[in-house]
């Protein structure tokens, strides 16, 4: 066995993010840890990693047992991680990025020529082409991604760890993925997958390890399982399926048509973009982030104004407008990320719910604090979020809460229109369900929601109508009966429409 | 026109230029690291202070410019304590150390020379000239060149010496990593906030040698708070030069030639006042040639997300 | 929701920052000799020990009170004011200039003197504001810049256009300004004057406004997260604007009042030497930017200042450690904000990050 995790247990105040966690990892083989959303896979990781320490537990490689104290450990015995975030140094080239922490020195000098040479020498040796003298910025996420791996690699790596290698990639450069890890692990290498996509754990991995609620639910060989038996081990029970009543699609609300936004380069950020959005209608936006859906929301709401086009709200024109005269037009704006957009970290439970809504609570420019409270303390009980009081800081909130508190806040606005942004990243399932269920209502009641998300599924469990977005431009539609993952797929990868 | 600009005027602008430059590198290495330095005025303070203290007490020079590098490198130690150890905002912990530099050298000067205002001894010697050999003796270039106090010369070679370290070295290439992404910086095992440590002293004794040159090279006495604001005027010469040693030693140039052009406009019919505006004014209309990062890069960066 | 334990918590962090301060004051008085215990008896004179010293000390608190809300107000909304000086200065000029020029009766000349002064503070402190709004230059540094133009223009105005030639003193300084449009005193005999009354009602104002209006509330969510308070629809150029003009117009207020309730002229250096200013921008650091707690501090600052007059005349111990005093005890604040961040980070943990 080349790594053992033994009773891993790892505590943050009093939510336990792994209870006795065991895990083993033999040579050449590719092993998957699969689990929702806080199930504790990355903080086990994390401990393997050096970058937290366990309360109690055993790692052993070789047999032999190990401290982790500090990526330094790691590294030094033979572990290396790419995390889900990239720890590249964008303005820094392709070799540097490479090289750092153990750069080729002549004397005191960093030698760079000999680092380009390191660069093709290992690019070569493992089939993963880089320009070693490109700057790390310049290059797409699929290649930032290689470079990730072969700097665990040339660390002398036998273990690599990946965190959610695919989210940010495109279908082609995950099949490139993919089919490197493969041939890296029959070199000898060993890989550990976290992962939450399960056809892909399924294509690759040889060993699936299942967490749910910080603890192991299973170990199954992946040429021995399905997905529907890893949904079960994951989530503990069956989903129930939220029906999507049928309902009369009325005018609409949303008008955009010819949107264009140029941005610093060279490639247009919006192209030309088209669509509308109706009454009692759920429209998604399906692609790999970083295709122009954050732009689009912000012109849409208000933070950035195109270069061309025209945006109509409730049949206003609004292009260009500022925020708040978009909003009194009838938006609301579940942002997408919630702790950049969505709120205040110093502020209170109480101020950051009021955000948006103090034109009715006001008079004369007054604040009515009691009204306030009262709507606020409202969502609290109706949403269930967990807080200290209306006056807890919100950054003492847990992810989950903090986005129903954004959710229920934005849902009040009780506007016409409503962006939901990556509605549920990051939250629990029970939340998850919640919010979901919150907008399907919404929509029952004849709103209009502009779903942008990530995540394939939930964009095809709530849109009545899919937009599919790659480099700025909308490559596809499709409507809820004929939308299936693998068209949606192959559409976000640049693939012809077969509508 | 001859009258205002003649050798010596641009000779003065490089004594003029060696406090602004040797702060705006001090300013410089700091925002490699991420930290946006504000008490380079307060570094500088001390550093003229010390000098003059050393000089004072042991009748050397060179013991004076010693105290005023240990005395400032003591004080950025105190700024690196505060924003790096224990997180506190670095512009509100810059600020804060203005007021303590002003205060101390207010009290010290009380204290130790028992003189309010000023201290100023005429047989007190400064910082020594250097005659370049052969130099000297070239018209023009000579008086331009030869001459000034060895401060100057070395400040230059710390240019030359900074870009070096930062752009060729492998320290210097961790530095800027360390700077550039700490995260990614410290997964690789880099020790950010040694290297974070190492810079802010660094600036203390760029900015106490800079305070020398002010209290002993440009003159030979201390006022109170005789920096003048040159500390705030060496931050614009770092954002204009975009922290790039060569870069900043450029705009420092052009700050340091703006004050001697202001000493020597008093000797024209003007009113002081107007004179002594020019640098501030000249600072502040050379910020529309750079562009700030902008706040919302600032707040995208205090707010990412935990994950 | 305020319970005692959190009055109580609040206060700890101050009074255990000023404590320190007066430690370290106690080590320089030390150093040049003093007697500890005396010295501070002094002090305690000099600042409260009599009517006259007290409302002298309220006298000195007036402007500084006055800068630091206008500062506190700027903070708040994230925005690095440090341009109280040249904002001060300017508002005394504008003051001046008005009562001496503008005819009428004397209450109405020295509410336009009032009013000149905010408005000259306001707009020179906005003009930071566009520049910041329009063209992205570096505020804090902008407004540091805005200082020394302003102290040499205010300088020169009082050095020749202004200059008063009917005294045979050779300072810069405007004419005496009439007798009727000065500031009333509060009492007779005393250096206290009508503008602490000014100063006063502008921290209720301000705690009242921060606390119970929309725009108090859209400032300190822009201090707090700018996207959010864009994102949410607060505009924040407008906002930033109003806002600079606000802090400025106290400062100006500050000055105009000095000069139509003490010095009765404009002379060059009077507000700047005794560093008013940066007594306010002290104040408020101390206060965290809280109105109330900011001339809680500014009053202390004064105390001090006035107090370690005191000691110098009684004493041998020079003013200077007074400022020692001062420094110490914005260093040990910034320490405090440290406190609680590192209580922050443990109750992040406590609420699990474990993402």
């Amino acid at each position: 066995m080349l790594l053992e995790m033994d009773a891993i247990t790892k505590s943050y105040g009093s939510v336990a993010a792994n209870k006795g966690v065991s895990f083993k990892l033999r040579k050449g083989e590719v092993h998957a840890l699969v689990g929702e959303n806080g199930a504790g896979k990355t903080t086990l990781m994390r401990i393997l990693y050096g970058m937290e320490t366990p309360d109690s537990g055993m790692i052993k490689l070789n047999g032999r047992p190990v401290s982790m104290n500090s990526p330094m450990d790691a590294i030094r015995n033979g572990i290396g991680m790419v995390h889900q975030h990239f720890m590249l140094f964008s303005s820094f080239t392709v070799a540097e990025n490479i090289v750092i922490g153990r750069e080729p020195e002549k004397g005191v000098l960093f030698d760079r020529k000999a680092a380009a040479a390191e660069t093709v020498k290992l690019s070569e040796q493992y089939g993963m082409p880089v320009d070693p003298w490109k700057k790390v910025g310049e290059c797409p996420l699929g290649v930032q991604q290689r470079i990730e791996i072969l700097k665990v690699l040339y660390q002398g790596a036998e273990v690599i760890i990946l965190d959610e290698p695919t989210g940010v990639l495109t279908p082609l450069e995950v099949k490139e993925l993919l089919l490197a890890i493969r041939q890296l692990a029959d070199q000898g290498k060993s890989f550990i997958l976290i992962s939450h996509k399960l056809n892909e754990v399924l294509e690759v991995a040889d060993v699936i390890t299942v967490l749910r609620d910080g603890e192991v639910t299973g170990t199954v060989k992946a040429s021995e399982s399905n997905e529907e038996q890893l949904s079960r081990m994951m989530v503990g029970r069956n989903l129930v399926q939220q029906a999507r009543a049928g309902i009369q699609i009325g005018k609409p609300v949303l008008e955009l048509a010819g949107i264009g936004l140029k941005g610093g380069k060279a490639k247009a950020l919006l192209d030309n973009i088209t669509f509308s959005v109706r009454e009692g209608e759920i429209v998604g936006i399906a692609g790999i982030s970083g295709n122009g859906q954050s732009e689009l929301l912000q012109v849409i709401s208000g933070l950035c104004a195109p270069d061309s086009g025209s945006v109509k709200l409730q049949g206003k024109e609004v292009a260009g407008s500022p925020v708040h005269a978009i909003r009194s037009a009838g938006m609301a704006h579940i942002p997408e990320d919630r702790y950049q957009w969505g709120v205040s970290k110093d502020a209170t439970v109480a101020e950051n719910g009021l955000m948006g809504h103090t034109k009715r609570h006001q008079r004369l420019g007054i604040l009515e604090r009691k009204d306030i409270r009262a709507m606020v303390g409202e969502w609290v009980s109706r949403f269930g979020i967990k807080t200290g009081s209306l006056a807890t800081k919100a950054q003492h909130l847990s992810g989950g809460n903090l986005q129903k508190l954004i959710v229920a806040r934005e849902l009040a606005q009780e506007t016409p229109f409503l962006i939901a942004a990556e509605p549920t990243r990051g939250v629990d399932v029970g939340a998850m369900e919640m919010i979901h269920g919150e907008l399907l209502r919404r929509r029952q009641e004849g709103g209009a929601i502009l779903l942008v998300s990530s995540e394939l599924s939930e964009v095809l469990k709530l849109s009545d109508r899919i937009l599919v977005m790659l480099e700025g431009k909308m490559v596809g539609e499709l409507s809820a009966e004929a939308a299936t993952e693998e068209k949606i797929s192959l559409l976000m990868a640049g693939g012809k429409a077969v509508v | 026109m001859d009258q205002l600009f003649d050798v010596s005027l641009f000779a003065s602008a490089l004594r003029m230029l060696a406090p602004i430059l040797l702060a705006a590198l001090g300013g410089a290495i700091c925002a490699r690291v991420g930290l946006f330095n504000v008490g380079l005025e307060g570094l500088m303070l001390v550093g003229a202070f010390a000098a003059i203290a050393g000089n004072y007490w042991t009748g050397s020079v060179a013991a004076g410019v010693l105290l005023a590098m240990i005395c400032s490198v003591l004080f950025s130690l105190l700024l690196g304590y505060m924003s790096i150890h224990l997180k506190a905002n670095v512009i509100v912990v810059g600020i804060a150390l203005n007021f303590l530099a002003l205060g101390l050298t207010t009290f010290a000067l009380r204290a130790i020379f028992n003189v309010k205002g000023a201290y100023y001894d005429k047989n007190m010697k400064g910082l020594p000239k250097w005659d370049i050999p052969l130099i000297k003796d070239i018209p023009w270039l000579g008086d331009l060149l030869s001459g000034h106090s060895i401060l100057i010369y070395i400040s230059i070679l710390i240019v030359i010496g900074l870009q070096f370290y930062l752009f060729k070295t492998v320290s210097g290439f961790r530095l800027l990593a360390a700077g550039e992404n700490p995260t990614a910086a410290r997964s690789l095992g880099i020790k950010v906030s040694r290297i974070q440590y190492g810079a802010v002293l660094m600036s203390g004794v760029l900015c106490g040698l800079a305070g020398a040159q002010l209290s002993l090279g440009n003159v030979t006495m201390f006022t109170e708070g005789m920096t003048d604001g040159r500390g705030f005027i060496a931050l614009v010469a770092t954002m204009l030069g975009q922290s790039n040693p060569l870069g900043v030693a450029a705009a420092s140039l052009l700050f340091g030639f703006m004050e001697s052009l202001s000493i020597r406009l008093q000797g024209f019919a003007l009113p002081t006042h107007f004179t002594m505006m020019v640098p501030y004014v000249v600072t502040l209309i050379a910020m529309f040639f750079f562009k700030d990062k902008g706040y919302l890069q600032e707040a995208r960066k205090s707010n990412e997300s935990s994950r | 929701m305020f319970s005692l334990k959190n009055i109580a918590q609040s206060m700890l962090q101050p009074l255990l920052a000023i404590i320190a301060g007066l430690a370290v004051g106690a080590i320089a008085i030390l150093i040049v000799g003093g007697s500890v215990g005396e010295t501070y008896m002094e002090m305690w004179k000099g600042a409260f020990g009599s009517f006259y010293f007290l409302t002298n000390t309220l006298a000195r608190a007036t402007p500084i009170i006055l800068i630091g809300l206008g500062v506190a107000l700027a903070f708040r909304a994230g925005f690095f004011n440090m341009g109280s000086e040249g904002q001060l200065v300017l508002g005394a000029l504008a003051a001046a200039v008005t009562v001496i020029y503008l005819p009428g009766p004397g209450w109405l000349r020295m509410i336009a003197g009032l009013l000149a002064g905010i408005t000259a503070g306001g707009i020179w402190s906005a003009f930071a504001g566009w520049l910041d709004a329009r063209f992205r230059l570096n505020l804090l540094i902008v407004t540091l810049l805005l200082n020394y133009i302003a102290t040499l223009f205010t300088g020169y105005m009082a050095a020749y256009p202004l200059k008063d030639k009917t005294g045979s003193a050779a300072m810069a300084q405007t004419v005496m300004l009439d007798k009727a449009a000065w500031l009333p005193k509060l009492f007779q005999g005393m250096t206290l004057h009508a503008g602490f009354i000014l100063a006063v009602a502008g921290t209720l104002l301000l705690y009242l406004f921060m606390k119970h209006t929309v725009k108090g509330y859209e400032i300190s969510m822009l201090g707090g997260n700018p996207l959010f308070a864009g994102y949410g629809g607060v505009q924040r150029g407008k906002l930033m604007i109003a806002s600079m003009f606000a802090s400025g117009g106290f400062a100006g207020l500050a000055g105009a009042v000095e000069v139509l309730g003490t010095q009765y002229r404009f002379l060059d250096g009077a507000l700047t030497s005794p560093g008013y200013a940066w007594s306010g921008i002290m104040a408020t650091l101390l206060a965290g930017s809280n109105p109330l707690g900011t001339a809680l501090a500014a009053l202390l600052l004064a105390a001090l200042q006035t107090g370690g007059m005191g000691m110098e005349r009684n004493t041998d111990v020079p003013l200077e450690v007074s400022s020692i005093i001062q420094a110490a005890l914005i260093l040990f604040v910034s320490a405090k904000l440290t406190l609680s961040f590192i209580k922050r980070k443990k109750a992040r943990s406590k609420n699990g990050s474990a993402v």
